[in-house]
């Protein structure tokens, strides 16, 4: 896209230039062309019979009742987090299992010092109480 | 490398410190000790290289440069625990968390005075800010500190998305995060400045302002320093700020000085600076409460520091030093004064100098730092900014606007002398300690000797 | 040896430092021995000096005397100017006239101003040793900057010792009239000074001296002429010359030192001191001599009709300035100085023995109320009459010589100024004696409660009086002329200093004629005097031109509204519509505007996330806008300025 770079002194070389893209580009323009046609197909052709029961919301057969934005108990946030938290943390684990053999001794220390930091906030959350559920 | 990870681990250890001891009063001294740990070991490194010999790729590099902006950082800090350091346990209940949170903040500060890649610059942004929206919200039952916190972290969220978009786009052009590329080394072997790659500069660039409270990228700062409890607006005017420039500086002496054969950046940045001073000083005018014309002062100060990024020479380096220091322990000593004020609108600071004359007296000695005026540490800073810019030879109509805008900052920081010293009232103060009152007297004797000998600064630096 | 002259201004500054400062522990005693001591200190000093550079003199004749360097005051790049003193022939008569007449003057005031509380006399000691000290450097300078110096110092001395009795507002006023006169004055000197700097780089004598062929003719004229208005402002000539007589309101002994004696003949100094100028420069010659003569006669005619004791000297002073400046003007710049040192010897005198009067007349100063002192004051009546004597030109008191040798070198230029000349002295024997006959003759005409305590002054006075008796009977013979048997030794004194003296060849018949018309003339004038005022003194109003003349020729009241009425108006103009309007609502329109914007940009900071991040955007996308297309603005920019 040799417009863009009008204002820049040096002028573009073939082999890094924009026109690259174009492929990813032109693939980009073509997922969202699809979507969107299909969605505004859809909406236009197909039939739509608007009465109280389709609107309810489906909660597996169950009736609703009320509103869902009401005050939760913050621990339920709390543990949430903490469940996320360490949860993605032990993802690692998993390449580690894989190139156990290759990364030798010295990832063996890495680990366990990341194990170590782990541990330490785990008994930080705990010592604090923050997975104490009854007050 | 010594500053990044000592105080991390020491941050660790004051969290524990929650857990094992009970007693408040405990932990600033901990505070206070981990900080001259940590200073020792960033002394030594200076001279005598790290205790931690880890290869990080290249990732980091510590240059004389970054490690003497730590000592600032770590020397201000220091200052503040030990002045402030008492005010932060009437903040919230966590005390030894708040501890912890600076020094996470200052092992942010570190990596950012000492990064090589765009990650770590990422890295180093995200570990200094996290702590501080926490820190904006420490004050739990204050709907203004709740408020402040929330904002503070949505728009540091998004000023974050703009930076990693930024750096994004760098990687496009150049196939690289390091932060010095040799053309030659350009992935694909284009040898121009590429449109990605100053795209990229400038989503930096507005990233960075926004970290340094540019305008037209300030908007959080007013909100979130008033909001925040004044003993953690200190720590963020001061030493996160002057983290924020030497990180911004670092970047762009690289990045923008390696483009700008290719493109002007200086019409961009002096814009950015002369809407910074405009908004900053202006606003600051009208104010009613000295914390919140500090919050603008805070801002009109960022545009005379980014001269610096503006000039990008060895003047500018030197002058940010200077800067960093004058302003930190002017800023410092105002909102330590601040913090013990039981009203902290103007009014509140009327008859001071009857009521407390060694408050007032230093109150006024930063304040006129702050005014840079002459035989005072700002004085100098400024001057050096302005050296700096005329040595570029270009835009030296902005140096005439900086004086302008300066004259225009003598006004409320003077408001501020003038209720202490020619108002009747009745200021009324918390308890202040005799050995607060010699700190204070040590920080104002500091702003003048910086003033009467700024090279005293500056060849600690070289030597 | 030369070393020593730093301490010639040192002990009266000392003297002012420990007297001003510790005026009220010190006792009166204590203060007087200070004051007088450091004065004595100098004199001795300087005699020193005097006696050191009359050995060079005579060892190495014609050698000029090196200035002593005391430090470096202005050291700017090739831009230096030296703190230092030149003690060369010339400075060493002053010098000596100085610190001998003030060491006098300093004993006489020990008792004239004994009834002032301790505080004060301490600073009137403090004044006195201050205006000494600047005195000093004044004529010590060996460069027009350390002169500049000693010259603002004087003023400010005048200044102080004028409104001395500050609770009088006509005397703060006095004060104040004699201030602002001299610094029109001293602009002038300034000038003078920086158009020096601009066009030789340098204001020490030497170097001008040596360099004045790199001047234009209109450099010099311009340059001398600037010289002379300061000259004119210190030594109260024509059109400067209304502060000297209001000066009178300062205690007598400072109208004797100061304002006879010493500073007002500064000017004569300083352009004694520049002879080498002068004398290149014809057209200001002209001028001083010219302005010299008018303020000689101009002077004159006043002090006939003036009746307060102090005045009439006051007029006699201008009237003796404005001959010196003659003396000056046809280049008779010995003659001049001759005329400065005899004439501080009878003025100081005559001063002295007024303020004596004054003293036992109980601060009474109109001569309409004395008459017939003689009897009760006989130190002071003959000392007073010596000193008149002196003053009136009879030879062979001191007055004669020195004023003859400047009337025969005016009748060597011109004999019109000649003429002039001599009827000035007539006029200056007539007032003296008028005044002379009205105060010591006759009866008395005071009140009986005076009378009653009529009595001479204590000898702190009296012995002042008879040494400067003797000074004035006797200074003369240090210049008596060759024509008379004399080998002017003044003159051959300062032959090495003023090296442009215009020589003048009169036949020895034509110098009898001259010195015997004005001679003459003189005792007829005294005789006239002291016949017409002995027996019936003039107590009523004077009417038509005794009138003009009392009034002084009504000049103060010409300046008033020539001038000062019109400043004021002016002042009143600029500060009610220029200042209030114009610059005040300039200055307080900036402030107001800039409340204004901060009142507007304050609203920018909605408090709303929202906007906030939209404003970001928004400027995020004109950044990048301005970015792209910043080689249009900046050609726009250019364009535009």
């Amino acid at each position: 896209m040799p417009l863009l770079n009008v204002l820049l002194t040096a002028a573009p070389a073939a082999a890094s230039s924009a026109s690259n893209y174009f492929p990813i580009g032109l693939q980009l323009l073509f997922a969202i062309g699809f979507v969107a046609t299909m969605m505004v197909g859809t909406h236009l052709l197909g039939p739509k019979r608007r009465t109280g029961d389709k609107l309810e919301n489906f909660a597996s057969g169950i009736e609703s009742h009320g509103d869902a934005r009401q005050p939760m108990a913050i621990k339920y946030f709390l543990v949430a987090i903490l469940f996320v938290l360490f949860d993605v943390e032990v993802i690692f684990f998993y390449p580690y299992a894989v190139n156990f053999r290759g990364l030798g001794w010295s990832g063996f220390w890495s680990v366990l010092m990341f194990v170590g930091f782990f541990a330490v906030g785990f008994f930080y959350i705990i010592k604090k109480g923050a997975l104490q559920w009854e007050d | 490398m010594n500053a990044i990870i000592l105080s991390a681990i020491w941050g660790v250890v004051l969290m524990f410190c929650s857990v094992l001891i009970k007693n408040k009063g405990v932990y600033r001294h901990i505070a206070a000790l981990g900080l001259l740990v940590i200073l020792a070991g960033n002394i030594h490194e200076t001279y005598h290289g790290s205790f931690f010999n880890i290869d990080t790729h290249e990732m980091l590099r510590f240059s004389r440069f970054g490690l003497f902006f730590n000592t600032i950082l770590l020397a201000a800090t220091l200052l503040y625990v030990l002045l402030s350091g008492r005010d932060v346990e009437k903040a919230g209940g966590y005390v030894a968390e708040y501890f912890t949170l600076i020094f996470f903040v200052l092992c942010g500060a570190s990596i950012l005075t000492s990064f090589n890649t765009l990650l770590m610059l990422f890295i180093g942004i995200e570990i200094l800010s996290i702590p501080l929206y926490i820190l904006t919200g420490s004050d739990k039952r204050n709907l203004r500190s709740n408020e402040a916190a929330l904002k503070y972290f949505l728009m540091g969220a998004f000023s974050t998305g703009i930076l990693l978009m930024g750096i994004a786009l760098v990687y496009g052009g150049t196939g690289s995060f390091m932060l010095e590329v040799p053309r030659s080394a350009i992935m694909g072997g284009y040898k121009g400045v590429s449109f990605l790659e100053v795209t990229g500069l400038l989503f930096l660039l507005v990233a960075m302002s926004f970290k340094v409270s540019a305008a037209p990228f300030h908007f959080w700062t007013p909100d979130v320093y008033d909001g925040a409890p004044s003993v953690f607006t200190s720590f963020m005017a001061t030493i996160v700020k002057a983290a924020a420039f030497a990180a911004f500086l670092k970047l762009f002496e690289a990045r923008v000085g390696d483009t700008s054969a290719a493109v002007d950046w200086k019409l961009l940045l002096s814009i950015i600076i002369v809407s910074t001073l405009l908004i900053g000083n202006v606003t600051a005018v009208f104010q009613q409460s000295v914390k919140r014309m500090l919050a603008y002062s805070s801002i009109a100060q960022a545009g005379f520091m980014l001269f610096a990024v503006f000039s990008l020479n060895d003047v500018a380096k030197e002058g940010l030093l200077l800067y960093a220091t004058a302003y930190s322990l002017a800023t410092i000593g105002v909102f330590a004064v601040l913090i013990k004020m039981k009203d902290v609108t103007f009014e509140g600071f009327n008859g001071l100098a009857r009521k407390n004359p060694v408050l007032a007296a230093t109150t006024t000695i930063c304040l006129l730092s702050l005014a840079g005026i002459p035989l005072t540490a700002g004085f100098f800073a400024k001057f050096s900014m302005l050296s700096a810019v005329i040595k570029t030879g270009t835009y030296t109509w902005l140096v005439v606007v900086a004086v302008l805008f300066a004259a225009v900052s003598a006004y409320y920081y003077f408001r501020v002398i003038q209720a202490m010293y020619f108002k009747e009232g009745d200021a009324q103060t918390e308890e202040v300690t005799g050995g607060f009152k010699v700190l204070l007297i040590a920080v104002a004797a500091l702003v003048i000797l910086f003033g009467v000998q700024p090279q005293a600064l500056l060849n600690w630096f070289y030597f | 040896m030369s070393n020593l002259v730093f301490l010639v201004p040192l002990f009266p500054l000392l003297g002012f430092l420990i007297n001003g400062l510790f005026r009220k522990s010190l006792s009166k005693p204590m203060i007087g021995v200070i004051g007088c001591g450091a004065l004595l200190a100098s004199f001795v000093v300087s005699a020193i000096l005097f006696g050191n550079v009359a050995a060079a003199n005579r060892l190495h004749p014609g050698q000029p005397i090196p200035a002593t360097v005391l430090f470096d005051f202005i050291n700017v790049s090739s831009f230096k100017i030296q703190f230092a003193f030149l003690a060369d022939q010339l400075s060493c008569l002053f010098l000596l006239i100085i610190t001998g007449i003030g060491f006098l003057i300093h004993l006489y005031s020990t008792s004239y101003m004994h009834e002032e509380p301790t505080e004060h006399y301490g600073r009137y000691f403090a004044y006195l040793n201050l205006f000494v000290f600047s005195m000093l450097l004044l004529v010590l300078g060996a460069n027009y900057l350390v002169m500049f110096i000693g010259w603002e110092g004087v003023g400010l001395c005048s200044y102080l010792l004028i409104g001395f009795w500050f609770k009088n507002d006509n005397y703060n006023y006095a004060a104040k009239k004699a201030f602002v006169m001299n610094r029109i004055g001293d602009l002038g000197f300034l000038l003078a000074m920086f158009w020096l700097l601009a066009k030789l780089g340098t204001v020490d004598y030497n170097q001008v001296f040596a360099k004045t062929a790199l001047l234009s003719k209109t450099d010099i004229t311009a340059i001398t002429l600037l010289f002379f208005v300061g000259a004119a402002g210190k030594s109260a000539q024509i059109p400067l010359y209304t502060w000297l007589p209001d000066a009178m309101a300062g205690p007598t002994p400072v109208s004797a030192l100061i304002h006879a004696a010493t500073m007002v003949t500064a000017g004569i100094y300083m352009i004694a001191r520049s002879n080498v100028l002068y004398s290149l420069a014809e057209c200001t010659q002209h001028v001083i001599a010219i302005i010299g003569l008018a303020t000689a006669l101009f002077a004159a005619t006043i002090a006939i009709k003036q009746n307060d004791i102090k005045k009439v000297l006051a007029y006699s002073t201008v009237s003796q300035l404005g001959y010196m400046f003659l003396g000056l003007g046809v280049g008779a710049y010995t003659g001049a100085v001759f005329h400065v040192m005899t004439h501080a010897f009878f003025k100081a005198l005559l001063f002295l023995g007024a303020g004596s009067v004054i003293h036992a007349m109980h601060h009474e100063q109109d001569i309409r109320n004395m008459g017939g002192l003689k009897k009760y004051l006989p130190k002071t009546h003959l000392t007073f009459l010596l000193g008149c004597l002196a003053i009136a030109g009879i030879p062979p008191f001191s007055g004669f010589f020195s004023k003859d040798e400047i009337l025969a070198a005016a009748y060597a230029h011109s004999p019109i100024y000649w003429g002039i000349g001599v009827a000035t002295a007539a006029l200056t024997a007539f007032y003296m004696f008028r005044l002379y006959a009205t105060t010591f003759l006759g009866n008395f005409r005071g009140t009986h409660d005076q009378q009653h305590h009529l009595h001479e002054s204590p000898a702190a006075m009296t012995i002042p009086l008879m040494v400067l008796a003797l000074l004035s009977v006797s200074g003369g013979f240090a210049g008596v002329p060759e024509v008379l048997g004399g080998d002017h030794q003044l003159h051959g004194w300062l032959s090495g200093v003023i090296t442009s003296e215009k020589t003048h060849h009169l036949e020895h018949s034509t110098e009898y004629l001259l010195m015997g018309v004005s001679v003459a003339l003189a005792v007829l004038a005294s005789v006239f005097a002291i016949s017409r005022y002995s027996k019936k003194p003039e107590l009523q109003e004077a009417t038509g031109l005794g009138k003009v003349l009392q009034n002084k020729w009504y000049i103060d009241e010409l300046y008033d509204a020539v001038i000062v009425k019109p400043l004021l108006k002016l002042a009143d103009v600029l500060k009610n519509v220029v200042e209030k309007s114009g610059i005040d609502g300039i200055v307080n329109g900036v402030g107001k505007f800039v409340h204004y914007s901060s009142r507007q940009l304050r609203l920018l900071q909605s408090g709303l996330v929202g906007s906030y991040i939209l404003v970001i955007v928004l400027s995020i996308v004109v950044l990048f806008l301005v970015f792209w297309n910043q080689s249009i603005i900046l050609q726009f920019v250019q364009k535009i300025f």
